[in-house]
């Protein structure tokens, strides 16, 4: 047998879920004076699994909570035949599992939620928009500064109160029961030197968060936006947000 | 007993479960080995402690997910972040494994036994050289411990890694625990492995624990080293003089004190081993 043919083999008898071995492919191996072929694959065939699970395990803690051990493994064994790891490094391994698990679902949104911390938590470090920049600027720079939110920083949109659970587990409490909210909410999490940091955002903040950082708003825009709500004190409450935000260390300067 | 000094010293594998209590202590250890997927990342936790080890020791690069062996080509991505990584740490050397850890199409994350043949010789070597063109260096490849052995091999595995460094330039790090883990395994002599090597081209050896099931023993590295282990280093000791050790733990954990302490048998078997290289 060629060398990739075999290795083809190695690698289909790994990924599939028998763990005997074809006598085929087996007759192209021996084993030792105590250890035979089937049992030498063997250990290979459950390493690969209980690996991969294990860092599954060790990336959603909370979510194998919630789930139970056993439910959880059943969805990480899904999930790794589903979409076996295709990155060198097993830091990624649980990139797909929120859609694996489907969306608007609490299951999904916790996934999601765990991840985000995963992502804020190695994100690449900038410089972020310090107040001190702020006092800087120059009276006809305001009304077309532009911002946009630093690398670190993930935007979850909530309709169950995943956060609450995330909580109970890292305050080693039970879990509460998972629940829809009653109004969908905004949570960033994001990272602060080597600490991460989450929060919510009301509708109306994260309405003007998003224009700002996604639609990209000048911070007129933002004023003219907030009028509608504040009338007159539009530009307060948008100098108000943005000060937050600048101090929450969430946002970097953008230059057209 | 005049103790010949311990150079070129004795080095921890870094794991994140000690970072603070080592930087707090500053304990005496010669060098650390890094696991460089660890730090291939862009920001956070795992770089900050990177420069701050880089800053009071030495450090070398060991890597998993070469996979100079494997049926895919050579993963330049990869490749280009372990030489970016390397310009940051500026490590004394880089390593990986003599296996294959990816297949076709997926990463198989395990450190996957090659067939000992012509055909993989002349494969790994091509690669081999290719890696040491990116890297400008040579390329320090280990044994791996395997729990199955191909039908087909032309040479023992000593030969294959004798041979792979003659025709290539790369050097070797001599893993004494998977040694002594494929010889119960696959039932040889790993002296005879051990000598069938060039003693000239071991860049490092690595000393880890192994757990025996009585009919097999598995490299889980998460117990102490074993004394059948600590002979065979000594043996080698004798033989080849002084070369970088490493002491791996990558489970269960012990105070770092326990690591420590381990880290001192090796020196002082070291010391014995190669007080009595020279008196002979």
């Amino acid at each position: 047998m060629k060398l990739n043919d075999w290795q083809a083999a190695f690698e289909a008898y790994l990924l599939g879920d028998d763990p005997g071995v074809a006598e085929r492919f087996a007759d192209t191996f021996v084993g030792g004076p105590s250890l035979s072929v089937g049992t030498g694959m063997k250990i290979y065939h459950n390493a690969y699994r209980a690996r991969l699970q294990e860092v599954l395990s060790a990336d959603f803690p909370v979510t194998r909570q919630w789930l139970g051990d056993e439910k959880f493994a059943e969805l990480t064994g899904q999930y790794l035949r589903r979409c076996p790891s295709r990155h060198y490094s097993l830091r990624w391994l649980g990139e797909h599992l929120a859609s694996h698990v489907g969306h608007d679902t609490p299951l999904a949104e916790l996934v999601r939620l765990e991840w985000a911390f995963t992502l804020a938590f190695d994100a690449q470090p900038k410089e972020p928009l310090a107040l001190q920049d702020m006092a800087c600027l120059q009276t006809h720079e305001w009304p077309s500064l532009q911002v946009s939110l630093l690398p670190s920083v993930q935007w979850l949109d909530c309709r169950y109160n995943s956060l609450e659970l995330w909580r109970a587990a890292k305050d080693q409490n039970s879990l509460p029961e998972s629940k829809a909210l009653e109004r969908e909410v905004v949570w960033l999490v994001w990272r602060v030197g080597l600490n991460c940091y989450y929060r919510s955002l009301d509708a109306g903040e994260a309405a003007a968060l998003r224009g700002m950082t996604h639609d990209k708003w000048t911070f007129a825009e933002l004023c003219l936006q907030l009028t509608n709500s504040f009338a007159d004190n539009a530009p307060l409450q948008a100098a108000t947000w943005l000060k937050q935000w600048v101090t929450d260390s969430l946002l970097e300067r953008k230059f057209d | 007993m005049h103790l010949i000094p311990s150079c070129p010293g004795y080095g921890l594998g870094l794991r994140s479960t000690y970072y603070e209590q080592i930087l707090e202590q500053s304990p005496a250890v010669d060098w650390f080995e890094i696991l460089s997927e660890n730090y291939m990342v862009q920001g956070g936790k795992a770089l900050y402690y990177l420069d701050a080890f880089a800053e009071r020791y030495p450090l070398v690069m060991h890597g998993v997910s070469l996979s100079i062996g494997g049926p895919h080509a050579l993963d330049r991505d990869y490749l280009a972040q372990l030489a970016r990584l390397a310009e940051r740490v500026r490590p004394a050397w880089i390593s990986d494994h003599l296996c294959w850890s990816r297949g076709s199409a997926h990463q198989l994350h395990d450190l996957l036994p090659l067939p000992f043949t012509e055909e993989s010789l002349a494969y790994v070597a091509e690669r081999v050289e290719q890696v040491q063109d990116v890297l400008q260096r040579p390329l320090v490849l280990e044994n791996v411990s395997s729990y199955v052995r191909s039908a087909n091999d032309a040479f023992t595995e000593w030969e294959f890694l004798a041979q792979l460094s003659l025709h290539t330039g790369c050097e070797l790090l001599l893993d004494i625990n998977n040694v002594y883990v494929s010889a119960r395994n696959h039932g040889f002599d790993p002296w005879t492995f051990i000598v069938g090597l060039p003693a000239n081209n071991i860049r490092q050896l690595h000393l880890a624990g192994h757990t025996d099931y009585g009919d097999y023993v598995i490299d889980t590295h998460d117990h102490p080293v074993g004394d059948p282990v600590w002979a065979l280093y000594q043996r080698t000791l004798e033989h080849l003089g002084p070369v970088a050790t490493l002491l791996e733990r990558d489970d269960h954990f012990p105070p770092l004190d326990e690591l420590l302490q381990e880290l001192g048998k090796a020196r002082l078997l070291a010391d014995q081993a190669l007080a009595s290289r020279e008196m002979s």
